[in-house]
C-alpha cells in the first residue's frame, strides 16, 4: 500500500515541485518589485476613527483590540473616564477618548459593546473607548509631518504628528504624553514669571511704558510722575482699579488729557474722592459695559470669529457683571456658529449683579433689534429663549479663587484684570494661558493690552480689543 | 459655584434653623473662599455627588454645638446634654442631614439632581480645612447661641 501510494507521490513530485519553483520565483520577482515600498515601512499604528476623523496609535503601545461591554462605573471619578475593567482578572481603567477631547460621541445601542484598544504603557495599562476599530497600517516613519493647529479638535501637545496613507490623513496621538501624570505644568507660559518678576524688581510700569510723553524737561517730567503716582494711589483707594499690568498704557494717554481737562476746569489734577476717579475713568470703559451690545461691537466679534470652530464651543467669561455681554456673546456666537454645541462659564463676585443674571428681564427698548429671534416675552419684558440661556452657566466666582472652568476657545474678561491687585493680575492672566490652547481668541477690554511676550498675539480692530493666542 | 444653588442652601438653613430652634437668627453677608480656613470645633460634613460634585460643612464652636443640640433635644421632650457626647452628634449630624436635605430637595424642584452621601461629624482643637480646586461659598448665620458657619463647595462636572 505504502509503496504504491509512494510511488506515485513521487511520480506526482516532480511537478509539484516545478509547480513549487515556478511559484516561488513568481513571487519572488513580485517581492522585488514591491521591495521599494515595503522595505521602507518602519512604522506601524492601529488606526480608529474618533467623530470623524481618522487617528492612530504607535502598534508598540498596544496591547490589545478590545470589544469592551458591561464597565464598572467609579464614582467621582473625571467624567472621561468610563469606569473600570475586568480584563481576564485584571482590571483596567477605562478612558472614552471623545469625551476626553470633547468630541461628539457616535450613540450605540444600549448595551452593546464599544470598539476600544487596550494601551501598555510602561507597567500601566489603560483601556481608551473609540468611534471604531479600523486595520493596522504601516508607514514610513520619516513621512510622518508635525501636528498642525488646523487639526485641532485634540489638544496639539497629544498629537505627535500627522500622516498621510492611502488618501487618508491620520493624526498619530501621543499616547505616553496623554496619559502622563502633570503633563500640564510645563506649558506655563515662562514670561509672565518674568513679568511679575520685574514688578517685583521695583521697576514702574511707568517707566517701562513708551508713551510717556518726552517733550518737557527733567523737571517737568518729575511733576507728571508725581502727579501719576498720586493719581494711580487715588485709583486704587476709590475704584480698587490698579492700572497696572494691562491698562498702564491707557494711564499714560489719558493723563495729559485728564490734565488740559483739569486745568479747563480751573481744579485740581488730583483725584479728590469717588467721582474724581470715575471721571478720570471715564474714557476707560468698554463700549456696552452694562448693556447689550450694540450691531458695530456685534460686527466686530463676529469678524473675530474662526471660520473653524470645535463642535463644542467653550467660552470663559469671568467678570460678566449681570451677564448683559455674555447674553450678546451667547447670541453672537449661536448667529456665527448656528449647529455647534456652545458653553459658557460666566462668573462675577457681585453676588446682587450675578443673582439677577441668570433670569434677566428686560424691556423691549434697551435691546437691538438683531437679537429679536432669540426673545421670548416673559412676564414683564423680555427674556432670552432656551437656545441662549441653556448655553449659558452663571456663578458666582471670584476669578482670584481657583475655578472648576474647562478648557475653553474663547476667553471674554472686558474690564475685570485692571480692577485686581497687581499679583491676581498676574495670576489670572497666567490662568487664561493654562486654559486656552494656540489661536484661542481672548477679548479684553478697550483699553487693556497683554503684551505679546505672554503668547498673545493682538488681532482687534478700532471696536473690539482681542488677541488670538499664538 | 452656579447662582441657581445659592438660594435654595441659605434660604433651607435659615428656615430649618428657625423652625427646629425657634429662635431670631440673622444671615451674614455671604462671602467666597478658596483658602484653607480654621475650623471652629466642630464640624459636621455631607458629601454632595450628581450633577456635580462637592460638599456642605457646618462648623461652630463646641459651646454653640452642645447648646443647640440641647435646644433641639428639649423641644422633643429630652434631656438637654453637658458636654458633646454620642447624643450631642448625632443631634447635631441630624439638623445638617435636615438643611442639606431641605436644600438639595429645592434644588430638585428646579431640574438640578443632587446626590448625598451620610453626614459625618468633626470635633478638635485648632483644625482647619483645605479645599484645593474648588471655592466654597460661606453662609454666616448668627443665632443666640454662637454662630454656624454653612461652607458650601460644590463645583460641576464637565
Amino acid at each position: 500500500m505504502s509503496n504504491t501510494s509512494e510511488a506515485v507521490d513521487r511520480t506526482q513530485g516532480g511537478e509539484q515541485i516545478r509547480e513549487a519553483k515556478q511559484r516561488l520565483g513568481g513571487l519572488h520577482q513580485h517581492q522585488l518589485q514591491e521591495q521599494d515600498d515595503i522595505e521602507t515601512v518602519d512604522y506601524k499604528m492601529v488606526t480608529f476613527s474618533l467623530g470623524g476623523k481618522d487617528y492612530g496609535i504607535d502598534i508598540l503601545k498596544i496591547k490589545e483590540i478590545a470589544k469592551f461591554a458591561a464597565f464598572t462605573y467609579v464614582p467621582n471619578a473625571p467624567p472621561f473616564v468610563s469606569g473600570v475593567y475586568n480584563l481576564r482578572g485584571d482590571i483596567i481603567s477605562i478612558i472614552d477618548l471623545r469625551v476626553m477631547f470633547n468630541l461628539p460621541a457616535q450613540r450605540k445601542a444600549e448595551g452593546s459593546p464599544e470598539d476600544g484598544l487596550i494601551l501598555r504603557l510602561d507597567e500601566l495599562m489603560i483601556g481608551v473607548v473609540v468611534d471604531s476599530i479600523d486595520k493596522v497600517v504601516g508607514i514610513v516613519s520619516s513621512r510622518i509631518q508635525p501636528p498642525h493647529p488646523i487639526f485641532g479638535d485634540v489638544n496639539i501637545k497629544y498629537i505627535s504628528g500627522v500622516v498621510e496613507k492611502d488618501g487618508r490623513l491620520y493624526i498619530i496621538l501621543d499616547v505616553d504624553r496623554i496619559f502622563a501624570k502633570d503633563e500640564s505644568a510645563p506649558d506655563e507660559p515662562e514670561p509672565l514669571t518674568a513679568a511679575v518678576a520685574s514688578k517685583d524688581s521695583g521697576l514702574s510700569p511707568y517707566q517701562e511704558s513708551p508713551e510717556v510723553p518726552t517733550s518737557q524737561g527733567a523737571a517737568g517730567k518729575n511733576e507728571e510722575e508725581l502727579d501719576l503716582d498720586f493719581i494711580r494711589e487715588g485709583l486704587v483707594t476709590f475704584k480698587g482699579f490698579y492700572p497696572d499690568e494691562v491698562s498702564s498704557t491707557w494711564l499714560h494717554r489719558r493723563y495729559p488729557e485728564w490734565r488740559a481737562e483739569r486745568k479747563q476746569l480751573g481744579t485740581e489734577v488730583q483725584l479728590t474722592g469717588e467721582e474724581d476717579a470715575e471721571e478720570f475713568l471715564r474714557t476707560f470703559y468698554s463700549p456696552y459695559s452694562g448693556r447689550f451690545w450694540g450691531e458695530d461691537y456685534v460686527e466686530g466679534v463676529k469678524a473675530l470669529l474662526p471660520e473653524e470652530m470645535p463642535k463644542n464651543i467653550s467660552v470663559w467669561n469671568p467678570g460678566c457683571g449681570k451677564g448683559y455681554e455674555t447674553y450678546s456673546l451667547a447670541t453672537v456666537l449661536r448667529m456665527r456658529y448656528p449647529d455647534h454645541i456652545l458653553k459658557i462659564w460666566a462668573g462675577d463676585k457681585d453676588l446682587l449683579n450675578i443673582s439677577t443674571a441668570p433670569n434677566l428681564v428686560f424691556g423691549a427698548d434697551i435691546i437691538p433689534t438683531l437679537y429679536e429671534p432669540y426673545l421670548v416675552e416673559a412676564k414683564n419684558g423680555f427674556a432670552f429663549s432656551s437656545q441662549i440661556k441653556d448655553a449659558i452657566l452663571f456663578e458666582y466666582h471670584d476669578v482670584a479663587n481657583t475655578n472648576a472652568v474647562p478648557n475653553v476657545d474663547i476667553i471674554m474678561a472686558r474690564d475685570l484684570i485692571s480692577f485686581l491687585p497687581p499679583k491676581q493680575q498676574a495670576l489670572v492672566l497666567n490662568e487664561f494661558s493654562d486654559k486656552t490652547s494656540s489661536g484661542a481668541l481672548l477679548i479684553l477690554g478697550q483699553n487693556e493690552y497683554v503684551s505679546e511676550t505672554l503668547g498673545w498675539q493682538h488681532v482687534g480692530s478700532a471696536i473690539v480689543n482681542a488677541y488670538r493666542k499664538l | 459655584m452656579r447662582v441657581e444653588y445659592i438660594n435654595p442652601f441659605v434660604e433651607s438653613a435659615y428656615n430649618v434653623l428657625k423652625e427646629v430652634l425657634s429662635v431670631e437668627i440673622v444671615r451674614g453677608e455671604l462671602y467666597l473662599k478658596s483658602t484653607s480656613m480654621p475650623v471652629l470645633g466642630v464640624a459636621a460634613i455631607i458629601g454632595l455627588a450628581g450633577d456635580v460634585e462637592g460638599r456642605v460643612l457646618f462648623d461652630m464652636s463646641k459651646v454653640t454645638a452642645i447648646q443647640i443640640a440641647s435646644a433641639m433635644l428639649q423641644s422633643m421632650e429630652m434631656e438637654p446634654i453637658e458636654e458633646l457626647n454620642d447624643m450631642g452628634k448625632a443631634t447635631i449630624t441630624e439638623l445638617a442631614n435636615m438643611i442639606t436635605g431641605q436644600a438639595v430637595t429645592k434644588l430638585h424642584n428646579l431640574g438640578f439632581k443632587f446626590d448625598l452621601t451620610p453626614p459625618a461629624i468633626f470635633t478638635g482643637d485648632n483644625m482647619e480645612i483645605a479645599d484645593t480646586g474648588v471655592e466654597a461659598l460661606i453662609v454666616p448665620m448668627d443665632l443666640p447661641f454662637g454662630k454656624i458657619e454653612i461652607n458650601v463647595a460644590i463645583r460641576e462636572r464637565n
